[in-house]
Formats: C-alpha cells, structure tokens, sequence
C-alpha cells in the first residue's frame, strides 16, 4: 500500500490516522463514560489518567495529521452534486474541530480541577489554565457536550459514507477502508495527478 | 572558712558547669510553619499542619544536651486540594481516629561531611517509629531563634497509604518534611 495518496486511494499514512484516531476517540468516549461511574479509588483515578493519556494521543496524532494532510496529495472527489460536496467539507471540517476540541477542553478541564497532567506517567505537562472550581465544572461539561456534538457529527459522516457505499455503491468508502481497493478509476480530475 | 584557690576554683566550676551542660530551651512562637511536600502524578504537592506543638532545647556549642521533641495533630494537615485533604485523615493514609498525632524525639545530634548539623530521631507516625534525621540551621535572633530543618522519609516505611495506595508510581514513596519555627525563650 503506498505512503502517500494518489488520485484514486487513500494513503495507508492517511488511512492509518484515520482508522488508529476513530478507534482512540470512540473507544477512550465510551472508556470515560465507564469509569466516570466508578467509586473513587486510587484505581479510578489512574483510569482516569490513561484516558487523559489517550486524549492527548489523539491530539497530537491530530496534529501530525494536520501535518500530513498538508503535505500528502488527495484522491479526487467521487462526483456527486455541489451541495453534497460542501456538506461533506462542513462535517469533516467539524470533526477536525471537535478532534482538537475534545483533548484540549479535558486538558483544560483537568487543569482548573487542579490535577497533575502526566503522560503514560512518563512526564508531566503544564496546566492550561489556573485552578479555578467554577471553571472546572463548566469546562467538564464542555468536556461532555463536545463530545455528544462529535457523535452527532458523526452520524453525519458515517451516514454519507454508507449512502455512497450501498445507493451510489462508489468508491468514497471503499477507497478509505483499511484494506480496501479501488472498484472503479474516477473520472481524471486536474491538479490530483503527481 | 579560709577559701584557698583549688576550692575557689572547684567552686567556680560548680556554678558554671550546669549552664554550659544544658542548653537553652525555647517555645514555639507564632510564625511558625511545619509541613511536607509529596508527588502525586508526577507533580509535588505541599501541605502544613495546622496544629503542632514543639520543646526545643538547642545550644550549637553544646549539642549533646540538645533535643527537639515535636507533638504533631496529623488531622490538621493540608495540601491545597479538597479531595486529598478530606483523604488524608481516612484510614488508608494517616488514620487520625487511631493515630492522632505523630511524634518526633531526637537521640543525638551530628555533623555530616559538609559540616551540616544533622538531628538524629525518631518518628512515631501512624503507630510506626523509625529513624529520622534532619538537617537543622539555627540562628539566634534579638527574641529568640529561628529553626529551620529539612530531612526525608519513606511514607510507606510508616504504613501511610494502604492497600492500593501503596503505589508509589502514582503517590511517591519520598516525602519531604521541613519545618521553620520561630523560637521563644522558655
């Protein structure tokens, strides 16, 4: 598979962000929910420190991805009407919003509780902002709704590419799964060729 | 009685040797702070107790009659956070209901290689006593002298933090304790 995108394909690079990332997000979301039900411990809140761990995974995976993004090429747009295109862009700009959003609003969070921030307990990292009890249960909440919002978003998302997949039956999805191969070549479109 | 020089002299003696043996014995005045600094998560913490009361002799020039003996109300400790204060009275750390106050009593004083004078004791905390020593500075002053000491313990060496608090990769084994009294004469 290769490094880099073409017109036809996703990179692995950019698969790989994409699929490692929606695994964390999903998986650290459902995570926290978990243990937020917990009775405290000194368990819970090492839980709770590999969940901020993980969040700032995927904050930095986002920037590395940002990163890349702007480097790679990128397949051709699947043709489909103008609206659906701009729609498209609207959700996956709000799900790079929301995937800076959430970390930094728990990073935040964490820091007006007042709490240490370290990394896999490997380092430590600086507070954001003061400690300050007010702002901390409203940054929690934040915290919270960010990510209902990222779900909703996501229904957005996941529902597009399923149309394309079993309506359109293109290549929008295929050529982002993990594995996936191109059906069919899109239309040549300029400027996407190496 | 005819006083010759040797009973003179013996006399003499007599008067000065209780001074020079004892030395001066100070109250804890206001201004006083004693406290600790741990880590937890990797980032320290520090903490004072509220309540604590101490009996200092001290004389640098004569430090085998010196002695320190501390009387320390563990449940007056606190750190600065809510969680952590409301923790550290509870069983699984210094369990006040049972242990309400630790205790520290030199045995002997010392100099180290650096020519720091070292206070060798003993800590009673949460029903355990251990060897502690500290590192004293002790300055006279027009009312009295300020103390200051530093030394190190081991919180596990004395059973703070039970069952899974014992995880010293997420609160540290170390813990530094340091004290800076405002000395009074007696």
């Amino acid at each position: 598979m290769p490094l880099r995108s073409d017109h036809t394909r996703w990179s692995t690079a950019a698969k790989t962000f994409h699929w490692v990332m929606a695994l964390l997000i999903l998986g650290n979301g459902a995570f926290a929910f978990w243990m937020d039900g917990l009775k405290p411990s000194l368990q819970k809140i090492n839980l709770f420190a590999l969940h901020k761990s993980v969040g700032l995974t995927v904050l930095a995976l986002f920037l590395l991805r940002v990163l890349w993004r702007a480097i790679d090429r990128r397949p051709a747009d699947v043709p489909a009407p103008r609206w659906q295109h701009l729609a498209a862009k609207t959700v996956h700009g709000l799900l790079y919003l929301l995937i800076a959003a959430i970390p930094l609003s728990g990073w935040a969070f964490n820091s007006a509780h007042g709490f240490p921030l370290q990394y896999f307990k490997q380092f430590n990292l600086p507070a954001l902002v003061e400690k300050n009890p007010e702002l901390s249960d409203t940054l929690g909440t934040v915290h919270v709704y960010l990510f209902w919002f990222l779900l909703l978003v996501l229904v957005a998302h996941v529902g597009g590419a399923l149309k394309h997949h079993f309506i359109d039956r293109d290549d929008t999805l295929r050529r982002m799964l993990p594995f996936g191969r191109a059906k069919r070549m899109p239309p040549t479109s300029p400027g996407d060729t190496p | 009685m005819i006083l010759t020089t040797r009973r003179l002299s013996v006399l003499a003696l007599a008067l000065v040797l209780p001074l020079a043996a004892s030395a001066a014995d100070y109250k804890v005045g206001p201004g006083s702070t004693l406290g600790f600094s741990g880590k937890f998560q990797g980032q320290q913490f520090d903490g004072t107790f509220g309540k604590f009361d101490a009996a200092i002799s001290y004389d640098a020039a004569n430090l085998a009659t010196s002695k320190f003996d501390v009387t320390v109300d563990t449940s007056t400790a606190k750190t600065g956070d809510g969680d952590r204060d409301n923790a550290l009275p509870g069983s699984d750390f210094f369990d006040t209901k049972k242990f309400a106050t630790a205790h520290y009593v030199t045995t002997g004083f010392s100099k180290n290689a650096k020519g720091d004078i070292i206070a060798n004791g003993n800590l009673t905390l949460h029903g355990v006593t251990k060897p502690v020593a500290l590192k004293v500075a002790f300055s006279p002053n027009a009312g009295g002298a300020r103390l200051s000491v530093t030394g190190t313990l081991k919180r596990l060496d004395f059973g703070v933090g039970s069952g899974e608090y014992k995880d010293t990769s997420t609160i540290a084994d170390e813990v530094l304790v340091n004290g800076s009294l405002n000395l009074l004469p007696k």
